[in-house]
């Protein structure tokens, strides 16, 4: 089944997400509006990496 | 099964040795986590002579300590670090956005942190369950429950929304404005205890409302009970409601670890973000094949404010031999939760499970869904009463339903037992957890 997708390019987005997200509170001045946004994207983007980047590493993608 | 029919399929038709890989893995990075920002489990397995290197294999997971609920409880409270968590708690404390605690059922509750991230894997592993389940963003589900301090039906709250479901909070309604709000705006699935929707469904009849054909409720999600893996339970709650019943599983240091998909052919284990393994009760060996019943021991792979690595949670499971024609590789559990390992008790020098008990009096269609439990001692005997309730159209058929209890009983359990009738209703009802076993004999130190 896992065969089916790409999980390849879907790990790639992912990471690219954390990357954003990391990036937006590093230039956040400290606005807490964006870095508490930004905490909440990166609770989501964790939630991708268990469900996909997590897996890919065991189906060597 | 189509893939429209997986919330994940990755992870649910991940074969069972890559599955066995995941596991691994996500197992060395949380005992590692905890060894580095917990007190608790530094000391723990430093006590154990164990450092997170040393787990190389699936085998050396038995090697880590495992912990249970008294040991949390020792280490929280008044007086101790990080308070109320204790030094259990991995992150600082600004960093903690949740509070639950356990209901007490057993002792002082044991209050649990989690942070937002901790929250969202909640969910996510309730999304699983929910999709399995049929839930689709076409659902309107209603939560007839006191949303509070405990754990119960948050995550499917928040689940509900995250599938895209429309969520109704059914919080501080009482029972009959929570049925006229289900039927006013035609809720289609909703999620309870067992104890709960069967008593919805008597109040619903008595408000002259037949819920099959009145109500819109087609998915029914239950949990907190047994009653869900228990077939006579189950067909009681689906007759009532004329809607599919399906069991969840989990709880407030875990998570919502199993669940059924619309197969209903037992609890699956969600393999990918928790790990259960069997014990048996007596020698500690471990059950990795099906056939056996014996003692849950589970590990939470991605919660991080307050883990929960091996925990012995003593309920009673075993493995199912067959797979699930869901096609799903995460394998199923044999008839859900058999019991509590600190349940199953001796009368009468039989062991007694008091499932075995519900079993027996929900298939027994004369009799209401409530019944009590009560084991004494008469001198140095054990004596155990079984009190039920006849229905209002079965009450001039009590000696054959008392001849039926003596029978099934003494099949399904091995003891004769005092069957006491009470009159319909005078038994104690319950919104949540009910306690319908027990034990008054005098406690031997």
């Amino acid at each position: 089944m896992a065969q089916k997708y790409d999980i390849k390019a879907m790990t790639e987005k992912i990471r690219a997400l954390r990357r954003d997200a990391e990036a937006l509170k590093a230039v956040s001045g400290g606005i807490p509006t964006v870095d508490r946004n930004a905490d909440r994207i990166l609770a989501d983007v964790r939630m991708l990496e268990i469900n996909i980047s997590d897996a890919a590493e065991i189906l060597g993608k | 099964m189509n893939k429209g029919e997986y919330w994940n399929p990755v992870l649910e038709t991940l074969p069972q040795e890559k599955l066995r890989q995941l596991q691994l893995k996500k197992f060395q990075e949380i005992v590692t986590w905890a060894y580095d920002h917990s007190k608790f489990y530094h000391q723990l397995y430093a006590d154990a002579g164990l450092e997170p290197g040393d787990i190389k294999t699936f085998d050396d997971i038995r090697k880590v300590p495992k912990m249970e609920k008294s040991m949390m409880r020792d280490v929280q409270g008044p007086g101790k670090d990080n308070f109320p968590y204790g030094d259990i708690l991995c992150v600082p404390l600004e960093q903690v956005t949740d509070y639950r605690q356990t209901s007490g059922t057993t002792g002082q509750p044991v209050y649990q942190a989690d942070t937002w991230q901790d929250w969202e894997y909640g969910t996510e592993a309730y999304c699983y369950a929910l999709y399995a389940q049929g839930y689709r963003a076409s659902d309107r589900i209603f939560l007839p429950f006191g949303y509070n301090i405990f754990i119960a039906f948050w995550a499917y709250h928040y689940a509900g929304e995250k599938l895209g479901c429309e969520v109704i909070p059914g919080g501080v309604l009482n029972t009959e404005a929570r049925i006229l709000k289900m039927q006013e705006l035609r809720a289609t699935a909703m999620g309870a205890t067992p104890t709960y929707v069967l008593g919805m469904a008597e109040t619903a009849r008595k408000m002259g409302l037949n819920p099959p054909t009145d109500l819109c409720i087609r998915k029914i999600t239950v949990a907190g009970e047994p009653g869900g893996s228990i077939p006579a339970t189950r067909k009681r709650m689906e007759d009532a409601w004329g809607a599919k019943v399906y069991d969840q599983v989990g709880s407030t240091e875990i998570g919502h670890w199993g669940w059924e998909c619309r197969q209903q052919a037992g609890l699956h284990v969600n393999e990918a973000l928790y790990l259960i393994e069997i014990e048996d009760v007596n020698t500690g060996e471990c059950i990795d094949r099906p056939g056996k019943r014996g003692k849950m021991v589970v590990t939470t792979f991605n919660r991080l404010a307050q883990p929960c690595i091996r925990f012995d949670v003593k309920d009673l499971i075993e493995w199912n031999p067959e797979p699930c024609a869901c096609g799903r590789t995460f394998r199923l559990l044999l008839g859900g939760i058999k019991g509590r390992a600190d349940d199953i008790t001796k009368v009468k020098g039989v062991l007694l499970s008091p499932t075995a008990i519900e079993e027996v009096v929900r298939d027994i269609p004369q009799l209401s869904n409530e019944y009590l439990v009560v084991v004494t001692k008469k001198g140095d005997i054990d004596d155990i009463t079984l009190k039920v309730e006849l229905l209002p159209k079965f009450q001039k058929d009590e000696a054959s339903v008392r001849s039926v209890l003596t029978d099934q009983l003494r099949v399904k359990t091995n003891l004769g037992y005092n069957i006491e009738f009470h009159p319909y209703e005078s038994l104690p009802r319950s919104q949540a957890k009910s306690r319908r076993f027990q034990d008054q004999r005098p406690k031997l130190h």
